[in-house]
């Protein structure tokens, strides 16, 4: 057999191989939109069609979408995760974006000190900060009277703290790509170190910034246990809503299902229309190992 | 910024010598210390209620932690592999191989926990009723199946990152390689052990090491899964994660939880040192 011949069907083969791969990695997502319209019982018995009216014919549950924001509460979870998140996001990004462009432009003293205990800060169990944290907003509030747990802001202090470090950590290596001859050409013509930040290296790292947003809201959307433990029914984010829910109501397998579509919904959007500047984020720090 | 990291971690390493649970949580740090206590309660002493499980969650975390690094990344490896070669419609091949990795962790917990269930379960279905690969259906959210109820989902979680990551460093090597090593007549394997597996090494490196750190404290899928939230994991599927936020949120033992918060994160700098060294002693004998 030739060579080129042999090359080809090699190649037909991976693309199949491929192709089948992709379908089971993408079944399990669209069981769940599938299951969301279907009722509750033709999940628990694992009917594998749509379900049927009366009359045997096919039926799409669309009411499911409707019951859901009627008995899950699902409209004030969903403002609370966007609240949350989107506040968390800007927080942190600003922190982060000032952060790394020092640490990555100036030496201080305890520059090095400073970024060795950002990665270190990510080997720290979480659950070694919440004890504490949840110990301390109880007696704050004991103590002054200042409501924190249960509050917007206390969730949001602690999630920008938490998600700074990994950012700066991302962004570090935006900002060491920038070539360091723009910013002092610019010294030369007489730029001072804010004005060579605010128009040269900030517009360059743009893409790295929004890969940093991107990724902090994801995290963010993502997160159960801190949520869980600091929010109250006024501000409990998606998460620890749609485990309530699930909690006491074991059974309604079709509402959990078009709970979940709708809580992956707003990450879907996001993925498809700035996926660009999330495979750069991902990609930033293998690439410069 | 360093005091809401600082303050916490210092407190949490004082609160795992004192007695503090429902009773004691209003005096705070002023609860009573008891030194080493909570660390024998936690791991020595055979009455106390928050050493039952203990082990199994030890052992669950660490066969967890090895076998999903290890899933994530060989996956990933062969994905990306496959994903490197030029043919058409590779872009929108891979944005769809990138798509369970935007799916919350909540959200795979809740509906692999649906997809495992005995009856009814899409897994059992096609397992048994379709391809008749087992003869009956087993359980999988009780008894050992759990840890695969639990390592599974989370492979199919993470994996499309460490492609990604994969394939961004695939692409950094040279295509010179590739054709001198054509010209000495090397085969396919040969090329990949020779050439791929060693210009990959940073990314093996990073992609490891986040791999331990993350799957060590992984809790989001675990406890969706069972009892969706509200349930035990049993005994195969409880980690540490778990295991902790049950005994101090649930059970309210502060003290302890925070004594085995330390043993954790003494356990895991270990870990990533020995992993550090061993990297560095490796890139100097290349």
């Amino acid at each position: 057999m030739p060579y080129y011949l042999k090359k080809r069907i090699t190649d037909i083969i991976i693309n199949i191989v491929m192709l089948m791969f992709l379908g089971l990695t993408l079944l399990p997502i669209g069981w769940m939109v599938f299951s969301s319209l279907k009722s509750s019982t033709d999940i628990a018995i694992g009917r594998v069609g749509l379900s049927q009216t009366l009359d045997g014919r096919p039926k799409i549950q669309w009411e499911n979408y409707v019951d859901m924001w009627k008995n899950v509460n699902f409209g004030l979870y969903l403002k609370n995760s966007l609240i949350i998140c989107g506040a968390t996001m800007v927080i942190a990004m600003l922190l982060s974006t000032l952060a790394s462009y020092s640490l990555s432009r100036f030496k201080f003293p305890g520059s090095d000190l400073f970024s060795n205990t950002i990665l270190a800060t990510q080997m720290i169990p979480a659950i070694m900060y919440l004890i504490p944290l949840y110990i301390m907003f109880v007696k704050f509030t004991v103590m002054t009277g200042i409501q924190v747990k249960g509050t917007y802001w206390g969730l949001i202090l602690i999630y920008s703290a938490f998600f700074t470090p990994f950012s700066i950590w991302i962004l570090r290596g935006f900002f060491a790509s920038i070539p360091k001859e723009l910013e002092e050409s610019a010294r030369i013509d007489g730029c001072s170190a804010l004005q060579v930040f605010w128009h040269i290296a900030l517009p360059l790292a743009i893409p790295g910034i929004i890969a940093t947003g991107i990724f902090i809201f994801l995290t963010a959307w993502d997160e159960l246990m801190f949520a869980w433990v600091l929010t109250n029914g006024d501000t409990m984010t998606i998460p620890v809503g749609i485990r309530l829910f699930v909690g006491n109501y074991q059974n309604r397998f079709d509402l959990m299902m078009a709970a979940a579509t709708v809580a992956t919904l707003p990450l879907v959007v996001l993925f498809f229309f700035l996926q660009k500047y999330i495979v750069a984020g991902l990609t930033a720090g293998a690439v410069k190992g | 910024m360093i005091f809401l990291h600082l303050v916490p971690i210092v407190q949490g390493m004082y609160m795992s010598f004192l007695d503090l649970n429902q009773f004691t949580l209003q005096r705070y740090l002023l609860a009573p210390f008891i030194g080493l206590e909570n660390y024998s309660k936690v791991l020595i002493d055979p009455n106390s209620p928050v050493r039952i499980g203990i082990f199994e969650a030890i052992r669950n975390t660490v066969l967890y932690t090895i076998l999903v690094t290890l899933g994530t990344l060989s996956t990933g490896m062969i994905v990306a592999l496959m994903l490197n070669r030029k043919f058409f419609g590779r872009g929108v091949v891979r944005t769809f191989f990138l798509f369970p990795w935007i799916i919350p962790t909540y959200v795979t917990g809740l509906l692999w926990g649906i997809m495992w269930l005995r009856e009814g379960g899409l897994i059992n279905v096609l397992l048994v009723d379709w391809l008749h690969i087992l003869p009956s259906k087993p359980s999988w959210l009780t008894g050992p199946n759990t840890l695969w109820a639990i390592v599974i989902p989370t492979i199919w979680r993470y994996w499309p990152q460490s492609m990604l990551m994969l394939l961004a460093g695939l692409q950094t090597i040279p295509e010179e390689l590739y054709e001198a090593a054509d010209i000495d007549g090397a085969g396919p394997w040969r090329k990949f052990w020779m050439i791929t597996w060693p210009m990959l090494r940073p990314v093996w490196f990073i992609l490891i090491l986040f791999g331990l750190i993350y799957n060590t404290y992984s809790f989001n899928i675990v406890i969706m899964m069972f009892g969706f939230g509200a349930g035990f994991p049993g005994e195969w599927g409880d980690l540490m994660m778990t295991n902790i936020f049950r005994n101090s949120f649930q059970l309210w033992n502060f003290g302890t939880g925070a004594a085995a918060s330390v043993i954790l994160l003494i356990v895991m700098i270990s870990i990533v040192n020995v992993w550090f060294k061993y990297f560095k002693q490796a890139e100097e004998m290349r």
